[in-house]
């Protein structure tokens, strides 16, 4: 019998594999979190996105081959209710206003990554969840 | 007098930054910004949590703006459109 699954999954995209694995960590260590894969660039992401459907991007902005801002609009073309984390080591309003235009739904500087970064991606899923599935979000014993 | 050397101030990230800025070999820099990345990276992790290090902070965003422009005047990263 298929059982809901409690896990909202998450894919991550960043150039720097350190990032990516403290990143990996920080998400596991929460139970409504499975990482589904990963990506070294914008273009890889877009590939990965597509056969993965991940219900999470957290998206790097300075990367190799495409940044960040150039792979949000084609991930939301291609999956318009995944949400996008732009995890980045720039601030300021340019930056949330770069991201905004970009589509994406919140930046997380990465000088926050453990205060904020969980917190962001709990609300951000919990604010959509009502109208797709709520029993999802609950862990079924 | 300590034996360490005294033109570190950061011993958390400034190596791998300093690697960086000197490497000269393109075969080696993009391994070499990765490194000094992930060290700002989890110096800033570390710094979060406390109060101090303004000064540290300061330097750990000049330094991540010198990789950002090594990344893209020598690694060819795309750069961003402001449009």
């Amino acid at each position: 019998m298929a059982r809901p699954t409690p896990t909202k999954r998450v894919l991550l995209v960043d150039d720097n594999a350190v990032v990516r694995f403290f990143v990996r960590q920080l998400l596991e260590s929460q139970p409504d979190f499975e990482i589904s894969g990963e990506a070294e660039n914008g273009s890889d992401a877009v590939e990965k996105a597509e056969k993965l459907k991940p219900d999470l991007i957290i998206l790097d902005l300075i990367m190799p081959v495409m940044n960040g801002l150039d792979a949000a609009p084609l991930l939301k073309k291609l999956l318009p209710d995944t949400l996008i984390i732009l995890f980045t080591q720039q601030e300021g309003s340019e930056v949330e206003r770069m991201a905004q235009a970009a589509g994406i739904d919140a930046v997380v500087s990465k000088s926050q990554a453990a205060s904020e970064l969980v917190l962001k991606a709990q609300a951000l899923l919990a604010s959509i969840e009502p109208e797709h599935d709520p029993a999802k979000f609950r862990n079924a014993s | 007098m300590t034996s360490a050397s005294p033109s570190i101030k950061y011993p958390h990230w400034q190596r791998e930054f300093d690697a960086a800025v000197r490497e000269g070999d393109p075969q080696s820099l993009r391994q070499r910004v990765d490194a000094a990345e992930a060290a700002l990276f989890l110096r800033l992790q570390a710094l979060a949590g406390s109060a101090g290090g303004h000064a540290e902070l300061q330097a750990i965003s000049d330094a991540m703006r010198t990789l950002r422009a090594i990344q893209k005047e020598k690694l060819g990263y795309p750069g961003l459109n402001k449009g």
